[in-house]
């Protein structure tokens, strides 16, 4: 298309970018969080200075706007897609493109009545279009607005590899799942912080003969005690998106709720999670999914669910499903019905001139020259 | 000196392996064995006496050497029919032909047929050329009966016998046997011939049809050939999600009113389309503006 244009502005590139001082980069983090590159942002075609979601718009489509290190580990705890961490990693910052399906979720978010049922918004299409990264898109803008985020990673981690079952107390014929239920709690505890003192539980909880947690106690004090009784986390989960759902869109102290899950079709559909006597497990005799299938429903207010599909790590889908009845199945869609789909194409070609330049040039460029100045000291 | 050992050893095994011509030294109860190429000895005698005939170290046993493929020997007025007369692999030295199967490696050329695994792994129809179906039927003809001589013509055929029933069998190498095509049917009636009497079928069995038998009333949702909307969980959802944004009042008036409002008809097309056609990105797109609409986005 304009190949030849691109080899021009690269030139132009290469004049401005200067060499990095190898000291200022520090050492390597381990975990995802990054400092900020102080580095003159001479190229600015396919960059952004505009980091707030909220006021991203259609002339910002295309461009790379970068997720402020502190809301990182916050904000995205467990959201990313796994090969997007390795490039934060590799980069040192977090880059998330502004693009179409993102923008209109959020355009729908800051138009939408919330004293109405709960909207449902589903993004589908092909594989590796961009479903997840357009959902942490959301979730940032969400997060930046006070909302609170139940941000669900991955649905079909709750239906496959499981490797302790338990029967659970509350429910006869129902499994429980510590692991992943603590696991979860303790990623909303990292990104919900600031709500968990301010939301109090409206019932008492009994969990044992002995123990319970009163009317009026904070909601940190529900997580922190799923956290550590793993046991019993499966219900303290249950019990928090219940008191979530009743309270979400309340006149007093009331906060707004994004319900976020990837791999919606999880919660439909078979497991293959195997009882004692080797007959399968239903999703719905599994509390977290019981309870998450719950969620989305829209009988309560105040909020939105955000929901994606995902054909890989889904279970007895053909790899060339990506359509919401293909994997919603029949269940599963006309429990999510009415929603909105939300379609999300693959590049096009102005996005991918875009990641050309950040990816291959400015950054293999500078990166390589970091890497220079930094063998070069030793 | 170690080496010396070695030596005699190695050739101490030479010697038990070494084969005399037509017996195996190591074959004692004088199974039957291989004859050599040179000549069949009176074994008996030599039986128990290793000569040193074909000695050397490592001397195998010497295989027979392979002969001129039958290829050779073919006449061109041969009876192929005798060569393959039932299904069997492919085999190289029996197919005159200069088959080439398989990659072309590095710009080459399809390997040949002598050691080519491919050919052998395909099935092939080398036992079913005309001539060997010829003979085949000829072979079944005893068992078959005449044709009628008075049904000469098809129109003879048609007169007599109006009801044609086509099926279609399907095959193909593939993980299933199964082939959906081949459950339809074709049924043909030509009415030329006793319109009156096929009238009256047809009536017949057009009043039989309306009769509602007792167990047609279990009909679930599962045996309904199309999908409906109405009493569906769409209907029930979206009309429980409207009533519910609606600020007044309840009951049966409201949903009536409801049900009647344009949008909601769009929506339920559009669900109408997307179960009963399938899913397509169109059909995907007209849901998605009907419900934008419904719920106004």
């Amino acid at each position: 298309m304009a190949l030849h244009r691109l080899s021009f502005r690269l030139r132009q590139t290469v004049a401005q970018v200067r060499p990095l001082h190898g000291s200022g980069c520090g050492q390597q983090q381990e975990a995802v969080g990054m400092e900020l590159e102080t580095r003159p942002e001479t190229l600015s075609i396919f960059r952004t200075q505009e980091n707030d979601p909220a006021c991203q718009s259609e002339q910002h489509l295309g461009q790379y706007y970068t997720v402020p290190p502190s809301h990182f580990h916050t904000v995205f705890p467990h959201g990313l897609p796994p090969r997007y961490q390795q490039q934060v990693k590799t980069f040192n910052e977090g880059c998330v493109m502004v693009r179409q399906p993102a923008l209109e979720l959020i355009s729908h978010l800051k138009r939408a009545d919330y004293s109405k049922p709960t909207m449902r918004y589903l993004l589908y299409g092909v594989k590796g279009s961009g479903k997840t990264m357009s959902l942490c898109h959301t979730v940032h803008y969400c997060s930046t607005q006070g909302w609170l985020v139940l941000h669900i990673p991955d649905a079909h981690l709750w239906v496959k590899n499981c490797k302790e079952l338990l029967p659970s107390s509350y429910h006869a014929s129902r499994f429980d799942q510590p692991i992943q239920a603590s696991n979860w709690l303790r990623n909303f505890r990292t990104t919900n912080e600031h709500f968990l003192s301010k939301i109090k539980l409206r019932q008492r909880y009994v969990w044992t003969k002995r123990e319970s947690t009163e009317e009026g106690r904070p909601l940190g004090e529900l997580v922190d005690m799923g956290v550590s009784r793993v046991k019993s986390s499966s219900d303290v989960v249950g019990a928090v998106l219940k008191e979530l759902r009743l309270q979400a869109g309340g006149t007093e102290g009331g906060f707004r709720l994004a319900v976020a899950v990837d791999g919606v079709n999880g919660l439909w559909g078979r497991t293959t999670l195997k009882k004692e006597d080797k007959s399968p497990v239903a999703p719905e005799e599994l509390t977290l999914v019981h309870n998450l299938r719950k969620m989305i429903n829209n009988d309560w207010c105040g909020g939105a669910v955000i929901a994606t599909l995902s054909q890989t790590g889904s279970l007895y889908a053909p790899s060339s499903a990506y359509l919401p009845q293909e994997l919603l199945g029949e269940e599963g869609f006309d429990s999510m019905d009415p929603f909105v789909p939300v379609p999300v194409s693959l590049y096009s070609e102005k996005e991918f001139m875009y990641i050309f330049l950040y990816i291959f040039y400015f950054k293999g460029f500078s990166f390589a020259i970091e890497y220079k100045t930094k063998t070069h000291k030793q | 000196m170690a080496t010396r050992t070695l030596k005699t050893s190695i050739l101490s095994l030479g010697r038990i392996h070494c084969h005399i011509y037509g017996v195996n030294v190591r074959n004692p109860l004088n199974r039957a064995t291989y004859a050599t190429a040179l000549s069949i000895n009176t074994s008996s005698q030599n039986k128990g006496f290793p000569d040193r005939g074909n000695r050397g170290p490592f001397n195998r046993r010497s295989r027979r050497e392979a002969g001129d493929p039958r290829t050779d020997r073919m006449p061109v007025e041969q009876d192929w029919t005798a060569v393959y007369p039932t299904a069997t692999p492919f085999r190289q030295g029996s197919v005159p032909l200069p088959v080439r199967m398989g990659f072309p490696v590095k710009k080459g050329v399809p390997p040949e047929k002598k050691g080519n695994l491919e050919l052998i792994k395909i099935p092939n129809f080398l036992h079913l050329t005309p001539l060997a179906i010829k003979k085949h039927c000829e072979a079944l003809k005893p068992f078959c009966t005449e044709w009628p001589s008075a049904l000469d013509t098809g129109a003879k055929c048609d007169e007599h016998f109006p009801v044609k029933v086509e099926s279609k069998d399907y095959v193909s190498a593939g993980t299933s046997l199964r082939n959906p095509s081949a459950r339809i049917v074709h049924l043909r009636v030509s009415f030329c011939v006793n319109y009156d009497y096929a009238m009256y079928l047809l009536t017949v069995l057009y009043h039989e049809s309306w009769k509602m038998e007792a167990w047609e009333s279990e009909k679930t949702v599962a045996d309904m050939e199309e999908y409906s909307w109405e009493d569906s969980p769409s209907q029930k959802n979206i009309m429980s999600t409207l009533v519910r944004m609606q600020v007044e009042g309840e009951g049966e008036a409201v949903r009536e009113e409801l049900l009647g409002r344009p949008e909601v008809q769009e929506y339920r097309d559009s669900v109408t389309r997307l179960k009963n056609e399938g899913e397509s990105e169109s059909s995907m797109h007209q849901y998605r503006d009907a419900v934008k609409k419904l719920l106004n986005l």
